[in-house]
């Protein structure tokens, strides 16, 4: 860990949402990510609410990336506000060896600006993740083809990832982060908000004044 | 998203997602249950919804139109032997009345556009194209506007209001120089069209409630860990009106020193009071059952004290017994300085998240939600008189073990009827800046007001600022409520009148401006009801006046502890960081399941 920099280290939490179909392999990215683990053998998203990578962007950049994944409710796509909240970035995921789950990205894209923006009014970063390429059975090329997609879809990008193999999730969760930081650098952060009070078990045992985040 | 079949077979189904719908739902969820959430609205929360602007112009224009009928599928297809169809209603139209909106601000927005008084990093290209998105979204709603004023004189006012706002020179110019448009506040109005542009900034309430920083749903809050999906905000101060006057009512030990309107005996003998009354003595005993009002008095506090104490601290009326004013007056002083200097506070986005954070819950632990989706008929077993199964609004039969029903839901030939409903009479404004301005524009206020004039009700008032995320910067949103006499507008606007600036109010130039402003009654959920219902069919409750979430928490611990007695009620869920996932071997085949462990 580089905590050498104490003095110029700034540290960023953000929150990053992974949305597509079921079965499209979300968990898995996450899982890959955080945990740099895959496995096969899973059900549904039970008990998990997101999970929690640190990252040592460079020497005074700490980001903490909170990757929320979607619960029992996706199936039938009435996600709460409380998932959409804040968040500023987001990964939509589809699987490369079904076609439908490539149909629904627009939804979940359509979804996502619908529900969250940027506090400028914008749509929050999103980047395209086609899932399960080591199971890809054509090797035809369709980046130019993805690459318009994203373009009038309002992606910022896409990625061919595989949980399974390791590929490009760590890449992919490199570029959104570029582009949320960018982001960041270049608004102002609503400071007006003051301050806000988290409710918590430490709090409770404390009984401090406030416990803001 | 896909329009996939439902799982036919769950331990509960919950219809409505208001908070106590809300909280049943996490609860079982929590404790392994297998939940079915369904709401038939398009939107989470029921009567505890917060909505946009635009949003809710969409809710009051379907409150407006005539309730489509649905056509009564005859279900009994699906019956099995020995079983009975009991229908549930398919209209919730009774639990909201007497709408009525006035728009005391400016309709055209084109020389607003200009000078936008907020984000001044918002580059004019995306805003231009943002309004036109969401002026396409609800356009359905902005034609039906003019309908919603009912009473045509109203609306001759309210034209009225827009001329005479034009002739305001500032108001007619879009002079917008630098200074102007930026850091200084301009005198300028906020058009109606801003309100429509700016309306995702906007998060309004249907209920208006505080969170005693000590009460059962901070509590709960705090016990199940569902406080991760919510930020709060402190109520900084607590303001009464007084002969005519909005003043600020010192409540805290810090406030009674600071506070300048009390004389300095005032101040010793409510130190006294406040201190002695934490304690039940002999003295307070031999009042119970009189009024609050005369233990006051004859404490010879003097008129000041007795208003402070009666209506802002113990927020009852004149006639509470003794007993109950000291009770609230306790829970009043408990409260305060966990979080702050009142003893309340206010979620950041609305009271609207408050459900939603308890339905994520259930969602994580594996609850279905399905919005614009109901139940249309139950399935009943004659001979044990309980609910087997539920039919869905798609026809699917779906067993249950319990049923769970918001009382809106249950048809009026199952209400067992005594009196007829009861309702809360609430006001919404949106006004240009705060009823009592201070040093800092973001204060949360909580407003007592006393009956303006012997008949009305007392009124509670809650003024938020724009950060918390209910209202677009340079508003003030504003919730009214009280028990209803007459219809919203009756009991409501003479206090509107009074203490905002509207056409119909006069010498009220220091007043914040009403620039939009919505009337409405909801059925007050604080009368529970007896049902002919099978005993496995549990009916929930919607918002009452109370300024507390007392009675939704506990009628859905009632109802938890009913059906399954043995388990805890919203244990803590574990933290997200300290789970960990476990490296399961993909040679395990068969039943997969994510086993999930906790770090200690």
């Amino acid at each position: 860990m580089a905590g050498g920099s104490v003095f110029e280290c700034k540290e960023y939490l953000f929150k990053v949402l992974v949305i597509g179909e079921l079965g499209v392999g979300k968990t898995s990215i996450i899982k890959r990510y955080v945990h740099q683990l895959f496995s096969q053998h899973y059900r549904a998203t039970i008990g998990v609410d997101f999970a929690l990578k640190v990252i040592n962007w460079d020497s005074k950049t700490l980001v903490r990336l909170q990757l929320w994944d979607i619960a029992g409710q996706e199936r039938f796509g009435n996600m709460t506000r409380v998932y959409y909240k804040e968040a500023v970035g987001a990964f939509v995921v589809f699987d490369v060896t079904r076609g439908s789950t490539f149909e629904a990205v627009s939804k979940w894209k359509h979804d996502l600006d619908s529900k969250v923006k940027l506090a400028n009014g914008n749509p929050i970063p999103s980047v395209l993740l086609a899932n399960k390429c080591d199971q890809k059975k054509d090797s035809s090329n369709n980046t130019a083809l993805m690459d318009n997609f994203c373009k009038e879809t309002g992606f910022l990008g896409w990625f061919e990832t595989s949980a399974k193999d390791n590929i490009n999730v760590d890449e992919a969760a490199r570029f959104l982060v570029e582009s949320i930081l960018a982001n960041d650098k270049g608004l102002p952060y609503e400071e007006s908000n003051g301050e806000r009070i988290k409710l918590d078990q430490e709090t409770v045992a404390a009984e401090s004044k406030s416990g803001c985040c | 998203m896909a329009a996939e079949e439902l799982p036919s077979e769950f331990d509960v189904v919950i219809l409505g997602t208001g908070l106590a719908e809300s909280v049943v739902a996490a609860a079982f969820s929590r404790v392994g249950q297998r939940v079915l959430h369904l709401d038939r609205r398009s939107y989470y929360a029921a009567n505890w919804a917060s909505f946009t602007f635009n949003s809710l112009l969409t809710w009051i224009q379907q409150h407006h139109e005539e309730p489509q009928p649905e056509e009564l599928h005859d279900w009994s297809s699906l019956l099995e032997e020995g079983e009975e169809l009991i229908y549930l209603s398919n209209t919730d139209s009774t639990s909201v009345r007497n709408l009525q909106v006035f728009c005391f601000t400016s309709e055209e927005g084109e020389e607003a556009e200009a000078q936008s008084p907020d984000a001044p990093n918002t580059t004019e290209e995306v805003s231009a194209g943002d309004a036109v998105k969401e002026t396409s979204e609800t356009e359905s709603a902005d034609s039906k506007y003019e309908e919603t004023n009912q009473k045509p004189e109203e609306e001759e006012e309210e034209e009225q209001a827009s001329q005479t706002e034009g002739e305001e020179p500032e108001a007619d110019q879009p002079t917008p120089t630098a200074a102007q448009s930026q850091s200084e506040p301009t005198k300028k109005k906020i058009s109606y069209a801003q309100l429509v542009k700016e309306g995702r900034r906007f998060n309004i309430d249907l209920v208006s409630k505080l969170l005693y920083s000590r009460g059962s749903l901070v509590d709960l809050l705090i016990k199940s860990n569902v406080s991760r999906y919510a930020e709060f905000k402190n109520v900084t101060r607590i303001l009464t009106y007084r002969h005519g006057q909005v003043e600020q009512v010192p409540c805290s030990r810090a406030d009674v020193f600071a506070s300048r309107q009390l004389s300095v005996v005032e101040k010793r003998k409510l130190m006294r009071y406040l201190t002695s009354c934490v304690e039940e003595t002999e003295e307070q005993r031999a009042y119970n059952g009189r009024p609050y009002l005369e233990f006051l008095c004859d404490q010879q506090l003097g008129n000041n004290l007795q208003h402070f104490l009666l209506h802002s601290i113990a927020m009852v009326t004149e006639d509470t017994p003794t007993e109950e004013g000291l009770a609230s007056t306790r829970h009043f002083l408990r409260c305060l300085g966990r979080y702050g200097n009142t003893p309340f506070l206010f979620p950041v986005y609305g009271l609207g998240e408050i459900p939603q954070c308890f339905c994520r819950m259930c969602a994580v632990f594996g609850g279905i939600y399905c919005l614009r989706h109901s139940v249309t008929c139950l399935l009943v077993e004659k001979e044990t008189n309980r609910c087997k199964a539920v039919i869905d609004s798609r026809g699917q039969r779906i067993s249950c073990s319990h049923f769970v029903v918001e009382d809106g839901f249950v048809g009026a030939d199952r209400k067992r009827l005594a009196t007829p409903t009861r309702f809360l009479s609430r006001a919404v404004l949106i006004t240009d800046g705060s009823i009592l301005p201070s040093n800092s524009d973001q204060q949360v206020s909580m407003i007592t007001v006393p009956p303006v004039a012997a008949g009305c009700p007392t009124v509670k008032m809650v003024e938020l600022c724009p950060s918390t995320m209910t209202c677009m910067p340079g508003t003030h949103l504003v919730h009214l409520t009280c028990q209803s006499v007459g219809s919203a507008f009756e009991d409501l606007s003479p206090v509107v009148t009074r203490m905002f600036r509207t056409p119909q109010s006069h010498d009220q130039e220091k007043n914040p401006s009403v620039l939009w402003c919505l009337y409405f009654n909801m059925a007050d959920g604080s009368e529970v009801k007896g049902h002919d219902l099978p005993s496995n069919v549990f009916v929930t409750f919607g918002p009452d006046g109370a300024l507390s979430h007392e009675h939704a928490v506990s009628q859905a611990e009632l109802i938890f502890k009913k059906i399954l007695p043995e388990e805890d009620f919203c244990p803590p869920a574990p933290n997200p960081e300290d789970i960990i996932y476990d490296g399961e071997n993909t040679s395990t085949g068969g039943e997969e399941e994510q086993s999930l462990q906790t770090e200690e």
